[in-house]
């Protein structure tokens, strides 16, 4: 009887045994299966809340429902094809970890990508993944709160962010990418894009024949490109924050031949170029409006084609550029105005005065240099920018005015005063101190080698005896 | 010029110092090091330069970064560049005229003499001046760059400390080059008058008219990219201002074509490419004048 129990015990204990592994094993990757086995069973319209851990392989929803992740979800492609596709309007998915899509240019295997709209993606977070979220004519979508991060390929051969493709109507908003392509929306009308934030990506916000569409508080920062219109018409540039993209192009903003643009309370620091112009607007008339942006501290603040005309370039501040305004191979930008309503913009370079004190400059600000013209006529020059040549040849220049060229465009009521301008905040806060530290080093270890020069006697001062002073002859 | 103080530098010293010969060889290095520097000190055009620096350094980074504080961001790559300007015109003049009355003007007062006479080899002489006069070189600049630091950490936060102490580092390297030159200049002239002329010609030919040749000639010969380049960076203040641009930017595009040229080139290697041929105009004129002075007379 003893014996029995003893062998029941030791019985359990071995089942015990077996059983935990077994229980560990739950927490094991499992295939998605799992989930398109619970859609299945699911009417239309359901919710599903799928439990925590790994699923891998490739998911595809093809009803309408709702998926929420309980917890840390993991859906994991391993590196083979599109994660997730959504072929059903009225899709929602939120809170889950997509991550692992495959590689390969000719299927662009994307995170997440929808046939059908409208479809709902929120709070989910995107990890090696080749296309992010790759809409294909998926109208009223709604992109929200996902956190993208894309795979460490060359620039150009990364995939894109966030895709739209025929597309009207949907809703960006509260996104962030990090290492990819693009956010770029080809002819997709009518859309929101608000308080994304795009960076170490190629361009950080791209339309393609898109047109009729506000963007407001993103924050485009170490793209090759911040924002990068092409083609298309009718939209409103406001408070966004576009700083440090210097790639190959390196524009701020760049607007290729889009009629109707309002450019607003935007902040364009430290870019390469902070607003490119190439032929926009292009229709007959159609116009464009440059309003309150800071352009400053870029290499050139606002770069333009010979041929731009008809924009209003009104109230903006220019401060520090390497060069303001910059005229792509040579010119003048005389069809465009840099006023409205008697107020031009402020220039930190304007070497006037405002006797009547009213704000506005008496004297036009219309700026000549002799070495930017010769750089628009030979480019391979640029590299004597920032050297004491370059001041050289503008301090002749200015000493001989018959060697003046002709003023690129003409202010004729620049500010006076930096107008107060409603910026996005800048989010990143910097440290003081280690620059602090670095100015007291540098200044005390120089006073220090000083006196330790000058006040310390020779080494051998100490340990051989002076002889007694000769006297020179 | 303060005079020579007989009890640091006659043989006695040297003779008694007990230890093995290439200790009292640093000693004495050491030793002419630290006279050249008290010499520094004690002549105006050190203080001269000191506080010239330091004031300008201070105002460009000041007004470099007016108005950049309401809108939240530090601009420091234009405060960079505005200091470029200036390191490029003050710090060669400063590093070629010290160098270049450094043994002249020794020779003209009859003082090169009097020291050659001690049993010291001329190179420890002419290397202890080096040494001396570079260090109080690089502290004038410290002293300078500390204050601008200052005001950037005041205005603009921590952005940029990388790249603003590889700007210190190319200074101090250019500073060194162009002394280097000055004591070359200083050993072929007779007088410090010539070597103070030689020293502001050579000033003027690397800052203003090497440039502005090179300008012309890319627009008349129609240069290609590499040779502007090429041709470009034997200039040691063209090497130093695409070295720091280089820092900054990570990459040479804002230099238009030859910028990009160059980057795409040479890559992550120019850096280091740019830093070589400031070594190199340390090295060389050093080296030259070295041997120039073992074979001259101290007169």
């Amino acid at each position: 009887m003893l014996m029995s129990r003893i062998l029941i015990l030791l019985i359990s204990i071995g089942v015990i045994g077996l059983v935990a592994p077994v229980s560990i094993a739950s927490d094991q990757p499992q295939s998605v299966d799992v989930i398109a086995e619970l859609i299945d069973q699911a009417d239309d319209g359901a919710t599903i809340t799928v439990p925590e851990g790994v699923y891998q392989g490739n998911l595809v929803v093809s009803k309408p429902i709702t998926l929420l992740a309980n917890g840390d979800v993991v859906i994991d492609a391993l590196g083979k094809g599109t994660v997730i596709e959504l072929r059903a309007e009225g899709i929602t998915l939120r809170g889950f970890t997509v991550r692992g899509s495959g590689s390969t240019v000719d299927h662009e295997p994307a995170g997440v990508r929808a046939f059908d709209g409208p479809v709902t993606i929120e709070d989910n977070t995107f990890e090696d993944v080749y296309f992010g979220i790759d809409l294909r004519q998926s109208p009223e979508t709604i992109i929200r709160n996902n956190h993208l991060v894309g795979k460490d390929l060359e620039l150009g051969r990364r995939g894109d962010g966030i895709r739209l493709w025929w597309s009207h109507g949907c809703v960006i908003q509260d996104n962030t990418a990090i290492d990819l392509r693009d956010m770029v929306f080809w002819y997709s009308e009518d859309l929101v894009i608000e308080r994304n934030k795009v960076s170490q990506s190629r361009y950080g916000l791209h339309f393609m024949y898109s047109h009729n569409t506000v963007m407001s508080e993103n924050e485009l920062t170490d793209n090759s490109v911040g924002i990068y219109l092409m083609y298309s018409n009718n939209i409103t540039l406001k408070h966004n924050r576009v700083v440090n993209n210097r790639g190959s192009s390196g524009y701020g903003i760049g607007l290729k031949d889009c009629d109707d643009i309002v450019i607003e309370d935007n902040a364009l620091l430290a870019n390469r170029v902070g607003i490119y112009i190439d032929n926009s607007p292009s229709s007959v008339d159609a116009v464009g409006l440059i309003t309150r942006n800071s352009l400053s501290f870029n290499e050139i603040g606002l770069l333009a084609t010979p041929i731009t005309h008809d924009n209003v370039i009104s109230e903006n501040v220019f401060v520090e550029n390497e060069e303001q305004v910059a005229v792509h191979g040579g010119g003048q930008l005389t069809l465009n105005s840099f006023e409205k309503d008697g107020r031009g913009n402020f220039w930190s370079d304007y070497a006037g005065f405002d006797l009547e004190n009213d704000g506005i400059g008496d004297l036009p600000h219309a700026p000549r240099s002799l070495f930017r013209n010769l750089l628009a006529r030979e480019p391979n020059l640029r590299i004597f920018v920032h050297s004491p040549a370059q001041q050289a040849i503008e301090l002749t220049a200015r000493a001989f005015p018959d060697l003046s060229p002709q003023p690129m465009f003409t202010d004729p009521s620049p500010l006076s005063t930096v107008p107060k301008l409603q910026l996005m905040p800048s989010s990143d806060s910097t440290n003081p101190w280690p620059m602090a530290v670095l100015s007291a080093g540098l200044f005390f270890s120089s006073l220090c080698i000083g006196w330790f020069f000058v006040y310390t006697p020779c080494e051998s001062d100490t340990q051989v005896p002076h002889p007694p002073r000769r006297v020179d002859a | 010029m303060t005079t020579l103080s007989t009890d640091q530098f006659h043989g006695h010293e040297i003779q008694t110092h007990a230890g093995p010969g290439h200790t009292s060889r640093m000693y004495c290095t050491i030793a002419f090091a630290k006279r050249e520097f008290f010499d520094a000190l004690s002549s105006r055009w050190f203080l001269l330069y000191t506080v010239a620096f330091s004031v300008l350094s201070i105002g460009v980074s000041y007004m470099s970064l007016a108005g950049s504080g309401s809108q939240g961001f530090a601009g420091f790559g234009r405060t960079t560049a505005g200091l470029l300007n200036l390191i490029m015109l003050v710090v060669p003049l400063m590093a070629l005229i010290a160098g270049a009355g450094s043994i002249a003007g020794e020779r003209e007062r009859g003082t090169l003499l009097y020291l050659l006479a001690q049993p010291i080899t001329r190179t420890e002489l002419l290397i202890g001046k080096y040494i001396g006069l570079g260090i109080a070189i690089c502290c004038s600049m410290g002293i300078g760059f500390g204050l601008s630091a200052a005001v950037l950490a005041f205005n603009a936060g921590g952005v940029g400390l990388g790249s603003f102490s590889m700007l210190i580092v190319f200074t101090c390297m250019l500073a060194l080059a162009m002394l280097s030159l000055g004591m070359l200049l200083s050993v072929l002239s007779r007088r410090s008058g010539i070597a103070t002329g030689l020293g502001l010609f050579s000033w003027l030919t690397l800052v203003f008219l090497s440039d502005l040749g090179l300008m012309a000639g890319t627009v008349l010969f129609k240069l290609r990219v590499q040779e502007v380049f090429a041709i470009a960076i034997i200039n040691p203040l063209q090497a130093f201002k695409m070295g720091v641009i280089v820092n900054m930017n990570a990459s040479l595009d804002v230099l238009g074509p030859v910028g990009s040229y160059a980057s795409r080139t040479f890559g992550d290697s120019l850096s280091w490419i740019l830093a070589l041929t400031l070594v190199g105009w340390i090295v060389f004129p050093l080296g030259l004048a070295l041997i120039l002075f073992c074979k001259r007379g101290g007169i």
